[in-house]
């Protein structure tokens, strides 16, 4: 469940198992769900891969259940499958987050093709995701003193500059920057700054 | 074109009148003439009478003068006789018998001295108006001092004696030696002298009278009673003294039956003209019973112009007596080519012959349909026509049944009108169908895009594989199955659409209503799954109705789709359609039940006119249609509130289909 795959949720069952056996065909794992409601039970935090969702179904539609994943912070890609007519609904889905649509009848290996990118960019996001959290967790062991310090090296000023802003002596400022790097794991200012730009 | 009598000219009403007016003027010219005739008649006879009378009076006149004169003389000599003779005494005696014997009218034989004593008297020796010498000089004593005063004779005034009779005396002075010594007095008694003097004949027809001039009666004489009609007087002389002599006439019995006869006549004018007044009334009212006659022929002529309706009446033996302009319009042949035609008639159609003369006996017999029949005429110029025909008794003013009147009506063209309404309500039925399909088409389309989204990803599933070179037959098998009954499923949902908007002749087929309403969900649940609405369905066994399959398939899915609408509003957790069906002996029940807004009221009246809509893309022919389709299979459509539906409103839409065919 929590390895990557395709979460394919459609009311059809034919759609579901073809396009099943097509995911499978380019070696893409994926699970099926018969309505919307099976879906979001069996969604979680740690869900991955993407998502690719049909519009219109009995029970709860392909959209709302696309909000209600909004609401609960997934950043799941989602793609749509629509059916005729339904484009302009499914170009209002994309402004508001989609990955992309599909009009039924589609071009399958397109739709593949799209399907890896997005767990291919879920995969960076979670990557990324995870590097922020690491930042912000050891920003978060700093001390007052040491963000005020961390603010000031950011700014590119030197020791003595710091230490006469702060009124404090050269050392103290070089001991709380030696703790700073430490804690940010970082070995010089540059790092620091290439760390901070990805976390914040 | 009528062969009904037509009537005489109408005489103007001057000449009408005066017509009218010469019988009356011959009447009273005739009453003038006879009253006339009788008035101269009456005047002849009055006058006749008259004459009559004038010449018995002058007749009586002469009689009674030549007694009277006779008398004068026998008197007068003897008076001479008595005056030369000696023994007068003895004379008088002598002749005054023997006068009195002769004259029997006179009474009394007076001689008087010239004292105006009297020496002698036969009979008697009184005068009758001695009594009335004590009042101054009596009649007989004035006659003698004028008959002594003159020496002549004279006759006395008549007077009477104690008022009862009436007498006259005649004096006759005696003379001897040149010297009036006395006088002779022959008294009359006017009632004997008449009695006398007057024959019996003559009193039977007239009243004789001796009155003077102050009309005092002195004597009369009559045998009869009655009234006068004629009166004649003449004065009596002798003996004068301002007497007359009065003859009444008196009307005969001959009178009276004249004038009985005069009043018959008179009667029988009178009857005459008040039967002359009758004939005029009856004359009158033959007039106005003409007038409306005339004006109810003019009434009848005119409805029978103006009648579309072509009227044809035969007489007991088939024999065409009568027909009116709009059948002669409808069959192109006149009145006069039609009428006294028997069978085979020039309009009968040579190639219906032997059936409309079957028709025609059975018309004769009295048998026809009393709702009319069809049948096919022929024009003049060969053209056919249908025509309905009603026939019915011609009864004439007897109560005789004398023959028998057909109403014949057209009825190609309503037949044609009928063909049209008929293929018109088809092709309505059938656009219907269409707009129904169109209002579906993107449910349609979405549900033809599964199956072939299906298809496409096992097929490109199938050649990723393949180009892979990963390809296992066991693994590539199942996956073209799945695509073969996918395209099944393809086809199936083509397939329907095309049965559905397919154009074909209304046929009634048993079919199974199961089989139709199971078609009718698989057109549906697309649609109703998009709009999450649950639709059951509750299909005992049923036997097979007969019906046009696509007709009761069009009506579900109109009543589902209505109900489905109904629905918008419904929280959806309620949104359920349900589909009952039950059986009778006679009839199938099918009811569509929703849980929607219901029907207002005021719509609910016009649900299944014609282009009556409430929802805004509608064209509101659905609801008529199902109607007209309903009652094509004789069976009935209307709807009812669902008062037990859960969410508190709702409508059921029920229709009835007979099981068996008329």
């Amino acid at each position: 469940m929590n390895s990557p795959q395709a979460h394919l949720v459609d009311d059809d069952e034919a759609i579901r198992d073809a396009l099943a056996w097509l995911l499978k065909s380019r070696n893409i794992a994926c699970t099926t769900y018969a309505s919307a409601e099976h879906f979001l039970d069996a969604w979680c935090d740690t869900t991955s891969g993407c998502i690719v969702l049909d519009m219109r179904m009995s029970g709860m539609s392909g959209l709302d259940c696309f909000d209600i994943l909004v609401t609960r912070g997934s950043k799941l890609p989602v793609i749509f499958l629509t059916g005729h007519g339904d484009v302009p609904l499914a170009v209002a889905t994309l402004k508001r987050g989609a990955f992309d649509f599909f009009e039924k009848p589609f071009n399958d290996n397109d739709l593949v093709t799209r399907v890896e990118e997005a767990m291919a960019m879920d995969a960076e996001l979670r990557a990324t995701h995870a590097t922020v959290n690491a930042v912000n967790e050891r920003l978060s062991r700093l001390t007052s003193r040491e963000k005020q310090i961390m603010e000031q090296v950011l700014a590119g000023k030197f020791n003595k500059v710091i230490a006469d802003e702060l009124n404090i002596s050269m050392r103290t400022v070089e001991v709380h920057r030696a703790n700073l790097f430490d804690k940010m794991q970082v070995k010089t200012a540059v790092e620091l700054a290439n760390l901070l730009k990805l976390g914040r | 074109m009528q062969t009904l009598p037509t009537l005489p000219a109408q005489p103007s009403p001057r000449h009408l009148q005066w017509l009218l007016t010469l019988p009356k003027l011959g009447v009273v010219l005739l009453m003038i003439a006879l009253v006339s005739l009788l008035w101269l008649l009456h005047k002849n006879e009055a006058e006749e009478q008259r004459a009559a009378l004038i010449k018995d009076v002058l007749w009586l006149e002469q009689n009674l003068r030549f007694h009277l004169s006779g008398n004068e003389e026998q008197l007068q000599q003897l008076a001479q006789e008595m005056g030369t003779t000696g023994d007068r005494a003895r004379l008088f005696r002598l002749r005054a018998s023997h006068l009195l014997k002769n004259a029997p009218e006179i009474s009394q034989l007076v001689w008087v001295d010239r004292r105006r004593q009297i020496v002698d008297a036969l009979p008697g020796e009184q005068l009758p108006d001695q009594d009335l010498e004590g009042f101054g000089p009596t009649a007989t004593s004035r006659a003698l001092d004028l008959s002594w005063r003159l020496d002549k004779p004279e006759y006395s005034e008549a007077f009477f004696v104690e008022g009862k009779r009436a007498y006259i005396e005649f004096l006759v002075p005696i003379h001897a030696e040149r010297k009036i010594i006395g006088a002779l007095i022959a008294v009359y008694p006017l009632d004997t002298l008449l009695n006398n003097q007057v024959p019996w004949w003559f009193t039977s027809k007239y009243k004789v009278e001796i009155v003077d001039d102050n009309n005092t009666l002195y004597a009369s004489k009559t045998n009869i009673d009655g009234d006068s009609s004629q009166l004649y007087q003449i004065p009596l002389e002798p003996p004068g003294q301002g007497l007359l002599l009065r003859i009444t006439s008196y009307t005969s019995p001959d009178n009276t039956l004249q004038r009985l006869l005069i009043a018959a006549i008179v009667l029988l004018a009178f009857g005459v003209f008040w039967s002359l007044w009758l004939v005029r009334d009856l004359m009158k009212k033959r007039t106005l019973a003409e007038d409306a006659l005339r004006a109810e022929h003019a009434f009848r002529a005119a409805m029978e112009d103006s009648l579309t309706v072509g009227m044809r009446a035969r007489d007991l033996n088939g024999k065409v007596i009568y027909v009116n302009p709009a059948f002669c319009r409808m069959t192109g042949f006149t009145a006069e080519e039609l009428v006294g035609q028997s069978p085979p008639m020039p309009y009968w159609a040579p190639e219906h012959l032997a059936e409309t003369h079957a028709m025609h006996d059975a018309v004769l017999a009295g048998e026809a349909p009393s709702d009319g029949f069809e049948i096919t005429f022929m024009r003049k110029d060969e053209g056919r026509f249908k025509a309905l025909v009603y026939e019915a008794k011609l009864i004439d003013g007897n109560g005789r049944h004398t023959g028998w009147m057909a109403s014949v009506l057209d009825i190609t063209e309503r037949k044609a009108a009928e063909e049209l309404a008929r293929q018109q309500q088809e092709q309505l039925q059938f656009t219907a169908r269409l707009v129904t399909l169109g209002e579906m088409a993107s449910t349609l389309a979405h549900e033809l895009n599964q199956p072939l989204a299906a298809i496409a990803s096992y097929n490109t599933g199938c050649l990723n594989l393949m180009r892979s070179g990963r390809a296992q037959q066991d693994e590539l098998l199942p996956a073209l199955e799945k695509i073969g009954v996918q395209a099944q499923r393809a086809g199936k949902i083509i397939r329907r659409v095309h049965d559905f908007v397919r154009r074909s002749e209304p046929k009634c087929a048993p079919c199974a209503l199961d089989d139709v309403i199971d078609d009718c969900l698989g057109f549906i649940e697309a649609d109703a799954r998009k709009r999450h609405i649950r639709i059951t369905a509750h299909i005992p066994e049923l036997p097979p109705i007969p019906a046009d399959r696509l007709m009761l398939e069009q009506v579900l899915l109109n009543l589902i789709r209505n109900g489905m609408d109904a629905m918008n509003d419904t929280p959806e957790a309620a949104r359920e359609l349900s589909i009952c069906a039950n059986a009778n002996d006679e009839e199938i029940r099918v009811s569509v039940i929703d849980r929607g807004c219901g029907i207002a009221p005021e719509v609910r009246d016009k649900l299944f006119t014609a282009f009556f809509t409430t929802k805004p893309e509608g064209m509101g022919v659905g609801l008529s249609i199902c109607r007209s389709i309903i009652e094509f299979h004789r069976g009935r459509l209307w709807a009812e509130e669902f008062s037990a539906s859960p969410s508190g409103s709702g409508t059921v839409f029920l229709f009835t289909l007979p099981l068996k065919t008329p």
